[in-house]
């Protein structure tokens, strides 16, 4: 056999301490539902999923940040080793043999020796 | 108002159907999450993450300029271009572009590729520098890529080639340096398992990512002086230029370390135009992988094991006719007329097989090359100054060479007669120099190597710890062995060597074995010698030209080269005459 309670009820210390005063109290007539919890808690994870889309994102995003680092690492890297090929190239033997400098040179006519 | 639900009311079906259709997404859920976890996670995976190799990068190989490392062998990073000729537009501009800027490395077709419509990719230059490319893509290309790619440089050029070797196209080392260390050159490739974007940009997120950095190839130091290697490549083409022979090698070590300075061979190759090589023998380098009868070089070797064992000494004295009987066979000098009593000394000066044959004698009963005469030289050449075995030198394609047992039946006295001059045996010019070394520098044999250290990643030179030699004869043996070589070379050749240095050196000419005989018609002209103070020897060079069907002689052919070298390298070194 269901209860149900068919109307208001104040208990007495409430009404002695409203006593003249002619209040009444009100119990919300809103009630939730089944429905109601499994969408309000559907949101709740939406939200909690939102909130970890973002931090991943976040973290997503340094990475596009150090790939950016990364690629222009490797791009100084490969300019570098281009300038250091170009400068072996520059102070190779055959390079400076063949240099204006070494052309005006002269073998030394005789040699001296600081004595030890 | 009833507010019960009762049985059957709508709202309970719909909490039923509610709770099956969640049953029926739970059920399903279940299976593809926990029974199909397995195989979904695989097809992610597969998706999702990369597994991208970090190729490690090439050791640069350096040579030394004085004590400064320079480099000889670097890495370039270049590009293959290429175009899909079914999405290529202007075909006009891509052609001027590329011919403009790849010059000689565009391919000559390039019209006729660009038309191949069946094909997807068509290779329009090789090769292109950094530089390059980034002109080409400046020009915003339709239909047209780019592949990277890293090559060998040689800013020296073809310096010290067959000491180098080259990379073949499969990254792979070959010949020399490049070769016998290719391991070591190489490193070890990394990896990078990562979940990617759709542009393969590899993310953080994901529980099974792998960054394993790859492990750079060492940079390796030699012992070549590029001054010193330049100069002996010259002098060895003016040679071979003035004597008209067709081969010729030299190698130029430092006797108080065993390290080689340089080692060239003619003819040579570019490494950077490998495949345009004519001959691939020319990859060869003869002064380890091209054993043969050194000559008279050895007799310098024959009187150390002499004197080492107390049978002779430079004034010992033997009855010269010329002729020497040994067994069935009849040895007999290449020169005549120095008979009579003479001294080792003098057999030295002349060159004198029966000298040398007398000498072998005396390690045995005085008359007849013994078994234990036999046993004792075997013993000097091979185990002491080892001829005949391969010497470990970091340069591929080494070749051991024979030195004959007395055990076997050809280590006969004939056999060990004609090794007593240099003949009958196999050894290479590194054997032969490294145990004449160990006569320079007062009988301690140095391993020979072309490694002096390495470069670490900071670019700090870090040299090896000097090896540990072994003291194979007696330092008196070695300097008196090293006197007769200085008094043979004064006496036949003086005044050829600048004054108030301490040179000294033996010839070599020595026949050639064809077909089981020596040929008539040719013959291999050698000079092994050295240079410096009375005190100190600081280079020894040896050297060898040879040809088809020339004959050559080592005072006439050889012996001006080294001493050309020689006297180059008494300036270069900075040495101070003495008197």
């Amino acid at each position: 056999m269901s209860y149900q309670r068919t109307q208001t009820f104040n208990s007495r210390r409430q009404q002695n301490w409203s006593r003249n005063q002619n209040t009444v109290a009100y119990v919300s007539a809103i009630k939730l539902g089944p429905v109601s919890h499994t969408v309000i808690i559907a949101l709740m994870i939406t939200v909690l999923g939102l909130i970890y889309l973002t931090q991943a994102t976040r973290a997503t995003s340094y990475d596009y940040a150090t790939q950016k680092i990364d690629s222009q690492i490797a791009e100084l890297n490969s300019q570098k080793s281009d300038l250091q090929i170009e400068n072996a190239r520059l102070t190779a033997l055959e390079t400076v043999k063949n240099s204006s400098v070494a052309s005006t040179m002269t073998a030394p006519a005789s040699t001296s020796y600081v004595q030890q | 108002m009833n507010l019960e639900l009762q049985k059957g009311s709508r709202s309970k079906t719909l909490a039923w159907i509610l709770i099956v259709i969640t049953a029926v997404f739970v059920i399903r859920l279940f299976y593809l999450q926990v029974i199909q976890h397995g195989y979904y996670v695989n097809v992610a995976d597969k998706e999702q993450i990369k597994r991208l190799t970090i190729p490690s990068k090439r050791g640069v190989i350096y040579a030394l300029d004085g004590s400064i490392p320079v480099p000889l062998v670097m890495n370039q990073q270049v590009y293959t271009v290429f175009a899909d000729p079914q999405t290529t537009t202007d075909t006009a501009k891509i052609i001027d572009t590329i011919r403009k800027i790849a010059g000689g490395n565009a391919r000559t077709d390039l019209q006729k590729l660009l038309d191949t419509k069946d094909s997807r990719y068509q290779i329009l230059a090789t090769k292109v520098t950094r530089s390059q490319a980034d002109k080409i893509k400046a020009e915003k290309l339709n239909g047209v890529g780019f592949q990277e790619e890293s090559q060998r440089v040689y800013p020296e050029g073809s310096l010290a080639a067959q000491t180098l070797g080259f990379v073949d196209d499969s990254g792979v080392g070959r010949y020399g340096v490049e070769g016998k260390l290719n391991d070591r050159l190489t490193g070890k490739d990394g990896l990078l398992q990562s979940v990617t974007d759709v542009r393969d940009v590899p993310l953080t997120i994901g529980n099974n990512n792998i960054n394993r950095p790859a492990v750079d190839g060492d940079n390796i130091v030699l012992s070549i002086n590029r001054n010193i290697q330049s100069y002996a490549e010259q002098a060895l083409a003016n040679g071979l230029k003035r004597t008209g022979a067709i081969n010729g090698s030299i190698i130029v070590m430092d006797p108080q370390t065993g390290k080689v300075m340089a080692m060239a061979n003619l003819p040579t190759f570019d490494p950077s135009k490998f495949f345009e090589a004519k001959d691939p023998a020319a990859f060869n380098n003869n002064v380890v992988s091209a054993p043969y009868e050194p000559g008279s070089d050895v007799k310098t070797l024959t009187m150390a094991t002499g004197i080492d064992k107390g049978v002779v000494s430079a004034d010992s004295t033997y009855v010269n006719t010329d002729h020497i009987q040994v067994d069935d066979w009849t040895i007999s000098n290449a020169t005549f007329g120095q008979t009579g009593t003479i001294t080792f000394q003098h057999a030295m000066n002349w060159s004198l097989n029966t000298g040398f044959v007398t000498v072998a004698e005396r390690l045995g009963d005085g008359k007849s090359i013994t078994r234990g005469a036999r046993d004792t030289m075997y013993d000097y050449f091979y185990n002491k100054f080892r001829l005949g075995q391969n010497t470990g030198i970091e340069v591929a394609g080494e070749v051991p060479g024979t030195v004959v047992p007395p055990t076997t039946s050809e280590g006969s006295a004939v056999r060990y007669a004609t090794m007593a001059f240099g003949q009958g045996l196999d050894a290479t010019m590194i054997q032969v120099a490294s145990a004449f070394c160990s006569i320079v520098n007062g009988g301690n044999y140095y391993k020979p190597t072309v490694i002096d250290g390495v470069v670490d990643k900071n670019g700090k030179y870090i040299p090896d710890k000097a090896s540990t030699p072994n003291l194979i004869i007696a330092k008196s043996t070695a300097d008196q062995v090293r006197e007769m070589t200085h008094v043979a070379r004064t006496t036949n050749f003086p005044g050829i060597d600048n004054a108030g240095y301490y040179v000294g050196g033996k010839t070599g000419t020595s026949q050639v074995a064809k077909n089981g005989t020596y040929s008539d018609d040719e013959t291999v002209a050698t000079y092994l010698g050295y240079g410096g103070s009375a005190e100190l020897s600081r280079y020894v060079i040896m050297l060898q030209v040879s040809g088809e069907h020339q004959k050559l002689a080592g005072n006439l052919d050889a012996m001006p080269i080294f001493t050309d070298m020689s006297n180059w390298m008494l300036n270069y070194l900075e040495l101070q005459p003495k008197g």
